[in-house]
């Protein structure tokens, strides 16, 4: 077959075959290389049992809710076929949770490590982290460092600032040391953020979360931490890596957080997932203004300090912000 | 005799004899040289076990805000910081409600340094200082050059749990006259550099920090009641460079400097001089000009070197030329004593009489080959030399309480 195209379609062709075949190969681009549509989709899961009560009670009733959220998303047959679409079983997987003031329920943070298990990941390769023991452990969670069953522990677990890549990365403003789980002990992240107002940045999501991946998040949190906050997760270590967010939504806050204020507690009762990081973050901020708003609360950009960084994180390519490009599927 | 020409070396076979054994002798020295300019992460002046987790100590200079929220009235960034978060610093945080500091006690550095190491060449010159840090800085100057521990949590370095007590204590048994709080930015452990300097003033120890003068104005004259002398790094003379190389700004720190110039404490002034971003001649004679009108000739001002680090490891070394030219700009702008810095064995290291340009100090690296003021005046005219040249005249220092504002009926009206 001979092919009749100028020098510049050439280049022009072989420029999208390559830009698409970077786009399929990258976590992030597993849905859409699987559904072929050009939105993003966020699942949203709840259940009024997850709002009264202990979550650590309904660990059953998580994994069904995110069994089917997962389903949903991939449009799997049946929920190990789902997970299978993202993980494998030769992956190292990190579970980015949050617990610094209101937590990540330790539940849903298992209930995605059943999840991976029944998809033949074994469970000696999932690793359940955030940066410190001590916060870990005041938020519920059991420390495993043996090299059996579940790994659980923070990035400073080994020795006292050992657990940082000892040299400086630079990515766009930020200049950090990396947390080694993103940087050597992981090749696939799974953020688990808590669905909660941050007074500065607006809302404390998934992309906020990988604060913790770095050793100085307290330099970057001028300017509603925009666009540091992009800056971190545009890191290869994230950015290549981070395939899907779960983000606990099963008791929220809407204002004066990301420190636990009863006064301001949210009974949400669900879990909001997406393979798309930024579109997660996209419907969870603007579910978090609808309640601010019901709650006759200002809006964050009222209060000086809107999301801009999720709008940042559009613009960077690394997914949807525009909620009308986003297809809301109710679990 | 035009000063500057003490730079320049017209030898005599004698001066070649006494050179060639001067090189001799520095290339013994040289690998000491390099161990007390890297060396300061680690507490070898000080034994105790490792902290594990933080102490936590109420903090001095901040305010509560709605929602449990607090303000830091320290330094000039004035951090609005909610539960459970900590400030720009790392090291203060808030605990529902309650400002606290995460470094009280908690040296991740003790080392016995001599003065000039600060460097101070005007206090106390051969003397050593019982010199400690801990984590933390409130700004972020891409070349720092102690970055493992500036730009660090307390958690996420090696420390140990010294209590002001015990560290006044090592101080005496170690024969220092001074402590120094260095390396690191002493402002972030203002609690405890000014419980330890009141129990060190107690015990007849003089008290020198040296910051990047990043404070404000309220603990910043509380502090000058205890310390007994100051050396602030001036980074840059712009507030572009403050704000794009240090996260910072210019104007808090020359604020500073007055108070200091108003209490009236015993203050060196050190410019790390990077090619390129620092180093142009109006710059640097701008800087000089406002040192001497604002602070005074008497103000000593080092020009050092330096060296590829951190965040900028893409421009060379300072050329000594450039630190002499810094020199001699400063020099020329009225400033009587201005030192070369960060390079071994200059002329521009030493200290000559402004009056009479007599040599009376001469320094190779961190050490004093001679010291010929006498009673703080210079031997040959008599002309006094500023500075602190004893522990009584240390620790005699009182800061001048500042000038009472006009009574409130003769204040302007705003309107």
């Amino acid at each position: 077959m001979s092919c009749k195209c100028t020098r510049r379609e050439f280049l022009a062709r072989a420029t999208a075959t390559a830009a698409g075949a970077a786009i399929y190969a990258s976590p992030a681009g597993t849905l859409l290389a699987q559904t072929g549509q050009p939105s993003s989709r966020v699942a949203i899961g709840r259940d009024d049992a997850l709002t009264s009560g202990r979550v650590g009670d309904q660990r059953e009733l998580l994994c069904r809710l995110l069994d089917a959220s997962m389903q949903k998303l991939t449009n799997a047959s049946d929920p190990t076929a789902a997970w299978r679409t993202l993980f494998g079983p030769e992956d190292r997987i990190g579970i980015k949770v949050n617990t610094l003031g209101l937590s990540t329920q330790p539940a849903v943070a298992e209930a995605i490590a059943v999840g991976l298990t029944k998809a033949g990941i074994p469970a000696e390769n999932i690793l359940i982290w955030d940066r410190f023991d001590v916060e870990m452990a005041s938020a519920g969670y059991k420390i495993n460092k043996s090299t059996r069953g579940v790994q659980c522990r923070g990035t400073d677990a080994e020795q006292i600032g050992a657990g940082y890549e000892s040299r400086i990365e630079g990515s766009g403003q930020i200049g950090s040391c990396f947390s080694q789980i993103v940087a050597r002990e992981t090749e696939k992240l799974i953020c688990v953020p808590v669905l909660k107002d941050h007074n500065l940045a607006g809302v404390s999501l998934g992309m906020k979360n990988f604060y913790g991946a770095i050793h100085n998040p307290n330099k970057y949190h001028d300017h509603n931490c925009d666009p540091y906050i992009v800056d971190v997760v545009s890191h290869r270590y994230i950015r290549d890596k981070w395939c899907l967010t779960v983000c606990d939504a099963t008791g929220a806050q809407v204002h004066a957080g990301p420190g636990r204020h009863p006064g301001f507690a949210w009974p949400f009762g669900g879990l909001i997932v997406s393979t798309d990081v930024v579109a997660a973050d996209a419907v969870a901020a603007s579910l978090l203004e609808e309640e601010r708003q019901a709650r006759g609360l200002k809006a964050l950009a009222e209060e000086g300090r809107p999301t801009k960084h999720i709008t940042t994180a559009a613009t960077r390519g690394l997914g949807v912000a525009d909620l009308n490009r986003i297809e809301r599927i109710e679990v | 005799m035009d000063r500057l020409d003490n730079l320049f070396f017209k030898p005599t076979r004698r001066d070649i004899l006494r050179f060639g054994t001067a090189c001799g002798a520095a290339a013994a020295i040289c690998p000491l040289y390099d161990a007390f300019a890297q060396d300061v992460a680690g507490t070898g002046a000080l034994e105790g076990p490792e902290l594990r987790g933080v102490i936590r100590h109420e903090a001095m200079f901040w305010e509560r805000l709605e929602d449990k929220k607090v303000k830091c009235v320290l330094c000039p960034r004035e951090c609005e910081v909610a539960d459970v978060e900590r400030g720009y610093c790392g090291v203060r945080e808030n605990q529902g409600g309650e400002y606290q500091t995460l470094v009280y006690g908690a040296l991740c550095s003790a080392n016995v340094d001599p003065i000039e190491k600060k460097p101070l060449f005007h206090y106390q010159p051969g003397t050593t200082a019982f010199s400690i840090a801990t984590a933390g800085c409130n700004i972020e100057c891409k070349f720092c050059q102690n970055w493992q521990i500036s730009q660090f949590r307390p958690e996420q370095v090696k420390s140990v749990e010294i209590t002001p007590e015990r560290l006044v204590g090592a101080c005496r048994a170690r024969g220092s006259p001074t402590i120094a709080y260095t390396y690191s930015e002493p402002v972030i452990f203002y609690e405890y550099m000014h419980d330890v300097a009141a129990l060190a003033r107690e015990n007849g120890i003089g008290s020198v920090m040296i910051s990047n003068g990043y404070i404000q104005e309220k603990p910043l004259r509380q502090l000058c009641r205890q310390l007994t002398g100051v050396k602030v790094d001036l980074k840059a003379f712009t507030e572009k460079f403050y704000s794009d190389v240090c996260a910072g700004k210019l104007k808090p720190v020359l604020d500073a400097l007055e108070v200091f110039k108003d209490t009236g404490i015993w203050l060196e002034l050190v410019v790390l001089i990077i090619p390129t971003l620092n180093d142009s001649e109006k710059e640097v004679e701008d800087m000089s000009k406002w040192v001497v009108s604002h602070l005074g000739p008497d103000v000593p001002m080092h020009f050092t070197r330096f060296h590829p680090t951190y965040r900028v490891t893409n421009l060379p070394r300072t050329p000594v030329s450039t630190l002499e030219r810094c020199r001699e700009i400063a020099m020329n702008a009225g400033v009587h004593y201005a030192y070369a810095g960060n390079v071994r064995m200059h002329p521009g290291e030493n200290t000559y009489c402004h009056s009479c340009q007599n040599e009376l100090i001469r320094r190779m690296g961190f050490r004093i080959q001679f010291n010929r003021i006498e009673n703080g005046a210079c031997p040959k005219c008599g002309t006094k030399i500023p500075g602190v040249w004893s522990q009584g005249e240390a620790l005699a220092f009182k800061p001048r309480e500042k000038a009472a504002g006009p009574p409130p009926e003769a204040q302007p009206n705003p309107s």
